[in-house]
């Protein structure tokens, strides 16, 4: 919306805030540390909604903490039910306390029986990159199932909500919220 | 979801007569020679060979597919363990083709390979202790509990000299075993407060201890530990740190309470490789001090630095590291970035750089190398890696949707901030009190964004007392340096 004002001949970046001149490409001010998203022909696209495929070009000024917290991710135990909800910034390990070993996943395991179940003290991690959630298994004994298919181990894949996660045997329903989502 | 061919059984680097840390041209030209070697078709082909090298083309030539196959091989043991694993993260893979210069941003993941040392390499320390007037009382006796403290947490092997300075030096404990437990106590017990500051007596006393014992099986290091401000021998001290780097020798600098010259100590450690840290209260001082003693036992590769071959088209604008803290690193005029010694974990570099080039097409803006000595390898013998930093430029109209890793966004976030305030110092020394004024503002406004609320107010103190007493106060710009400089981790 605001592109016509960011826009600059020479293919700089006028920074909305501080009226700084800054080389094209920039993603702070360096005059104010304002964030420059978008501006001249190199523009941020806002975080994709749940299709993905979408790319609305509203809203490209979101600081990247209102970005990050925009989206959360709901890991459900399904023997269990516990339920744990992490912001997107996290890096979430799963596996099984071992403080001998100096393993201390986000989501433990053991208390639902992970031994039993086949799950590794390091077993897989999910982390957000480019506004989408990635599962990657740890090269882990018994593997991951990502929807039933098992993952070749470090390659990751991308997450959707509603997708279920095996670990060893160990189901796990995986919900995504947008908290920005119209 | 792709579907991967990917068996790491396979030596997919011998298939192709590669190295480990071949480039992304060499497997190309290595696939291009074995394919027409190979080829069905040529009548002398062999279709098995030729599938393998099919496979093994697909896999190393696709970057994740690669990092991933490199993974597996070290986690079962296949891969003979590169000494330093290094991932580059770039601000954007497609860039625009034009001849005006842009930003372009990489984050470079160092991590030395924790196979590298089997044994416990000896530390060979100096402890420098200010022993002026104004350590009496609290600060002393917190000094006094954690030299002890870091007495016994020494190995057997490891050896320490103390030195306390007022306006000169004394040595108390020559360079000796920590073993020697009584020796080392009766100098603990000589640490008496009373005169000035001068830092560089302390300095040349500390160094002549540890250049003793100085030699390649030691991790050689002198800790400086100081309240106060020393007048008039900077440059001398300066001078003599610089020294360090090809004798072997690192510093660090720890500064208790708020009247040591923050910006001096800084200045200090980096040129001696070493890390500076602001100690509030004395009891702080003890964990710091064993959190450094950690660092340097856990160091796997010395004197470790970055070479960055790039482009004509290309200009290395500043280096950052982010971890432990971040500090602008000094580029030389080869583009080789002096990283230090490099502990077990990864090392986290940022690079800024100004890019133009007016062609279509996948370039190679730079090859990065990463040298480093390690105590395993016999002498002289450097560890090298190399990785390539690759990007496509594409008709302008094609760079419009770009995605930025959100770990670049929220690390640039962190580091434009810590800059900010950098140069509002600068522009202080120099008497630009408006431009000072308004960075420290902008710094401030940055901060509440990012939720850093107390840090913001900081800033807003520092801004109210500039602009009515000229000058921020000590403890202030304190905060707020050491404050900004740790929000990358």
């Amino acid at each position: 919306m605001n592109d016509e004002n960011q826009k600059v001949g020479n293919g700089g970046i006028i920074c909305p805030s501080c009226g700084n001149r800054n080389l094209l490409g920039t993603l702070f001010c360096v005059e104010c540390g304002t964030y420059l998203p978008s501006g001249g022909p190199l523009r941020t696209e806002p975080l994709p909604g749940k299709d993905g495929a979408e790319h609305s070009r509203h809203d490209t000024r979101l600081d990247d903490d209102a970005r990050q917290n925009a989206f959360s991710i709901e890991i459900e135990i399904l023997k269990s039910h516990r339920k744990v909800t992490f912001p997107a910034e996290a890096e979430i390990l799963f596996g099984r306390l071992d403080a001998a070993h100096g393993v201390f996943p986000e989501v433990d395991l053991t208390v639902e029986g992970g031994l039993e179940s086949g799950v590794s003290r390091r077993h897989a991690r999910i982390y957000a990159q480019q506004g989408a959630f990635h599962l990657e298994d740890l090269d882990s004994t018994n593997s991951t199932f990502h929807n039933d298919e098992r993952l070749t181990p470090y390659v990751p894949s991308e997450l959707h909500d509603g997708d279920i996660l095996m670990l060893g045997s160990m189901k796990i329903r995986i919900r995504i919220y947008n908290n920005n989502a119209v | 979801m792709v579907k991967v061919s990917l068996d790491a059984a396979k030596d997919y680097y011998a298939i192709l007569s590669l190295s480990e840390i071949a480039a992304a041209d060499e497997i190309k030209e290595a696939y291009r020679f074995l394919v027409r070697r190979h080829h069905p078709d040529t009548g002398h082909g062999d279709v098995a060979a030729f599938r393998l090298v099919q496979e093994a083309y697909e896999v190393l030539s696709n970057p994740a597919l690669r990092r991933a196959y490199d993974h597996q091989r070290i986690s079962r043991g296949l891969a003979p363990d590169a000494p330093i694993t290094c991932e580059v993260t770039m601000s954007r893979e497609n860039l625009p083709a034009t001849q005006i210069k842009q930003m372009l941003y990489a984050l470079i993941d160092v991590r030395p390979n924790a196979g590298l040392s089997k044994h416990h390499q000896p530390l060979n320390l100096g402890l420098v202790i200010d022993c002026s007037t104004s350590m009496r009382g609290q600060r002393i006796r917190n000094v006094k509990i954690a030299v002890r403290d870091l007495v016994n947490s020494l190995q057997e092997g490891d050896q320490l000299a103390l030195i306390a300075f007022n306006d000169r030096a004394k040595v108390l404990a020559p360079s000796t075993p920590v073993r020697n437990k009584r020796l080392l106590n009766s100098a603990i017990a000589q640490l008496v407060p009373g005169g000035g500051t001068e830092i560089y007596q302390g300095l040349v006393a500390g160094l002549n201890e540890v250049r003793r014992n100085a030699s390649s099986r030691y991790l050689n290091h002198l800790i400086l530990l100081t309240d106060g401000r020393t007048y008039g021998d900077e440059e001398l001290s300066l001078a003599e740190a610089r020294k360090l780097e090809e004798e072997g020798i690192g510093l660090s600098a720890l500064g208790i309470g708020v009247d040591w010259n923050d910006l001096f100590l800084d200045a200090l450690a980096q040129a001696g490789n070493g890390v500076s840290e602001y100690i509030r209260t004395p009891a702080q001082l003890q964990e710091l001090l064993q959190r450094r003693i950690r660092g340097l036992s856990s160091v796997l590769l010395r004197r470790a630095f970055l070479r960055v071959k790039h482009a004509p088209y290309v200009t290395i604008q500043t280096a950052y590291r982010l971890e432990p803290y971040m500090e602008q690193l000094r580029v030389n005029s080869d583009s080789l970035i002096p990283l230090g010694d490099l502990e077990d974990k990864i090392t986290t570099l940022l690079l800024e750089m100004t890019v133009d080039q007016p062609e279509v097409g996948t370039h190679r803006l730079a090859r990065l190398e990463i040298e480093a000595a390690s105590d395993e390898a016999p002498a002289n013998a450097a560890i090298q890696i190399r990785q390539d930093m690759e990007v496509n430029f594409v008709v302008p109209e094609r760079a419009l949707n770009v995605e930025i890793p959100m770990r670049i966004i929220s690390l640039l976030s962190r580091v434009s901030i810590f800059r900010l305030q950098e140069q509002a110092w600068r522009d202080l020394e120099h008497g630009d009190v408006s431009h000072a004024t308004q960075l420290l503002k902008s710094a401030a406004t940055r901060l509440f964004d990012l939720g850093y609320h107390e840090l913001a107010q900081v800033a807003m103190l520092e801004v109210d007392r500039v602009l009515l007493a000229g000058s921020p106060s000590s403890e202030g710009r304190k905060k707020l340096r050491y404050g900004t400089r740790s929000l990358t981790i």
